[in-house]
């Protein structure tokens, strides 16, 4: 009997404080109100993420960490990501075999060159095909679309045929001439986008300036153009990284002299052992891992520098110029 | 003034406005018409020529269909890139769609430091130069460590027959490199979080429906659009994915003296074909989906 009274009062006890009022608040802090809103979830939320973003920086980290091995860490299976000694050979080895100021210097003509016509020119197709009224505007915009699902190979053979004749092949001009006329590349999602932006902009600024007696064109440089300036930097960074990321167009139109960084790597090892036949033939060969991969990191480390100033521009780019509406 | 010369004056003020309109186009116009329409109609007239390269130039003769029913019956490496390259894109499209939508349902929640984790997810559409991927790949960098480990790909090759398998382990060795070509579809989906009102959520809540039930029955049909956004997007960016073999046969048949221009681009468009075929799934998807948002 006795005991009974005491787990009585126990349970009584324990009641009272599950009841209490610091009790609620640990629970509704721990599960949250509606099972993910909680601390719990949020804990689960994290493991998953970082778990992903391990497994997602994984290449990333193996880049760089060979990149940093010495050839006696890079033969020795127990280094697995530290290396013992940092070795700094390979950037400098991979910077001479990439001939990397020239090639940079191409690469960037074609992306910067490249991006920033395709800025201006995609945000006046938009904004034609977004305000102006012509004859034709729906077939215009179901054509921009279809030249979006072209896959570059049905168009690649001409394009080469073309530019052969009119001696452009090994230019700059092969890709900053299509800028200029719109069709560069993935011109089509950029108009897309500017069209959007410029459908969501209100109609009264232009009919006020248009009363102020101002030309269509004084309307759109002055007025139009800077309300627009965050689209036109979305679009001017995601068009300069995948001009520095294009390989097979540049693989194709581009030899001789004029050869962007993107196309470099696979002659990386000629580069180095061209004096050495022997080594330059070998495939997977242990030897260049590392040199390849600090050529790797020396093709990225440009756009990484751009996205670490600019990221947030990136990542909330596509909800700002509202694309998905 | 007569109502004639109204109506002139109406026209014209009319065509003016038109006319600004052409010119904003323009650009994009002669573009359209240089480096997409008449590639294309060249395409497809080559495609059906024999080109040789005689000491003049270029000799042009019409065999009729011969270049594509040598493609597909003859040349037996391109049907098989293209069966391959099939494969590779059933397994890598849904891969590509699943990981991105439970990645940004993730990335959707409010928890401090999601910026970071959306930095990092975004990452590697900054680096995917094709070169760089392929090296990684071959360096064996793009394999989920576990798989090896955990002995998957022998229960994969004991398990499945040689045809299934051997894709199957080739989607493994490249597993994280495929899930890089995510970034972009992660955002379009968070963007398109955005788009259901909060006020949803909260009535199903008061209704007494757990986060699971409102996840399949508002979030998942009311990111079905973006869905088919997504599979146009993922198959469009998969034209150029380095390891997308049409690209290579196309080149090499190029410059193929037996070969040359005329069936390369027979099978660029052979190629094309499949494609939008596709895609026409996909719109068709996206149309009857956008049918029943209307609803």
């Amino acid at each position: 009997m006795k005991t009974e009274a005491v787990v009585r009062r126990y349970t009584r006890q324990v009641r009272s404080y599950v009841n209490s009022r610091k009790a609620q608040r640990i629970k509704l802090a721990v599960l949250g109100q509606h099972m993910n809103d909680g601390l719990l979830a949020k804990l689960f939320i994290y493991f998953m993420l970082s778990i992903i973003a391990y497994l997602y920086l994984q290449p990333f980290f193996y880049m760089i960490s060979t990149m940093l091995k010495g050839l006696s860490d890079l033969l020795d299976p127990t280094v697995k990501w530290i290396p013992r000694t940092i070795d700094w050979d390979n950037l400098s080895r991979a910077f001479k075999g990439l001939s990397y100021p020239r090639a940079f210097m191409n690469s960037m003509l074609l992306a910067a060159g490249g991006s920033l016509l395709q800025v201006f020119v995609c945000a006046i197709t938009g904004y034609a095909l977004a305000r102006l009224q012509f004859p034709g505007k729906k077939l215009f915009f179901a054509l921009v679309f279809l030249t979006f699902l072209i896959p570059p190979q049905v168009i690649m053979i001409p394009l080469y045929v073309t530019f052969s004749k009119l001696g452009w092949l090994g230019t700059p001009f092969v890709f900053l001439i299509p800028a200029l006329l719109g069709q560069g590349i993935k011109s089509a999602l950029f108009i897309i986008i500017f069209r959007q932006f410029f459908l969501s902009l209100p109609k009264a600024l232009e009919e006020a300036a248009m009363i102020d007696g101002a030309s269509m064109f004084r309307l759109f440089l002055r007025i139009i153009m800077p309300l627009a300036s965050s689209a036109c930097l979305v679009v001017f960074l995601f068009s300069f990284i995948w001009y520095w990321n294009e390989g097979y167009l540049t693989s194709m139109f581009l030899s001789g002299d004029f050869i962007p960084l993107s196309n470099k790597l696979s002659g990386l090892e000629a580069a180095i052992f061209g004096d050495n036949p022997s080594m330059a033939t070998m495939t997977q060969n242990p030897v260049t891992e590392g040199t390849k991969m600090a050529g790797a990191f020396l093709i990225v480390f440009p756009p990484l520098v751009l996205y670490m100033i600019a990221q947030r521009w990136f990542v909330e780019g596509i909800e700002r110029t509202g694309l998905v509406d | 003034m007569n109502a004639r010369a109204k109506g002139m004056a109406k026209l014209a003020y009319k065509w003016r406005s038109y006319g600004a309109g052409y010119l904003f186009m323009l650009p994009w116009m002669i573009g359209f018409a240089v480096f997409m329409a008449f590639p294309i109609g060249w395409s497809l007239y080559l495609a059906f020529q024999k080109v040789s390269l005689s000491g003049t130039g270029f000799k042009y003769s019409y065999i009729g269909m011969q270049n594509f029913k040598d493609a597909l019956f003859k040349d037996n490496e391109f049907t098989i890139q293209l069966l391959v390259f099939m494969q590779q894109m059933i397994f890598m499209i849904p891969i590509i769609i699943i990981f991105s939508l439970c990645v940004s349902l993730l990335l959707n929640q409010q928890f401090p430091g999601r910026f970071l984790f959306r930095a990092i997810f975004f990452l590697p559409v900054i680096f995917s130069t094709g070169q760089v991927l392929t090296e990684l790949f071959q360096q064996g960098a793009g394999d989920v460590p576990f798989i090896a480990q955990y002995g998957i790909d022998t229960y994969v090759t004991e398990n499945f027959s040689k045809s299934l398998a051997d894709p199957l382990l080739n989607i493994l060795g490249m597993m994280i490199l495929i899930l890089w070509s995510s970034g972009v579809q992660i955002l379009i989906f968070i963007a398109g979080f955005q788009t259901i009102s909060k006020s949803i959520y909260e009535a199903v809540r008061i209704d007494g429906a757990s986060p699971w039930t409102s996840f399949w029955k508002i979030t998942l049909p009311g990111v079905k659009p973006f869905i088919a956004l997504n599979l146009l997007y993922t198959m469009v960016d998969l034209f150029t994915f380095p390891f997308n073999p049409i690209m290579e046969q196309i080149k090499s048949n190029m410059f193929n003296i037996s070969t040359g221009y005329g069936y390369a681009s027979a099978i660029a468009w052979l190629y094309f074909i499949f494609i939008m075929i596709l895609i026409a799934l996909i719109m068709l998807f996206l149309n009857s989906s956008n049918k029943a948002r209307r609803a």
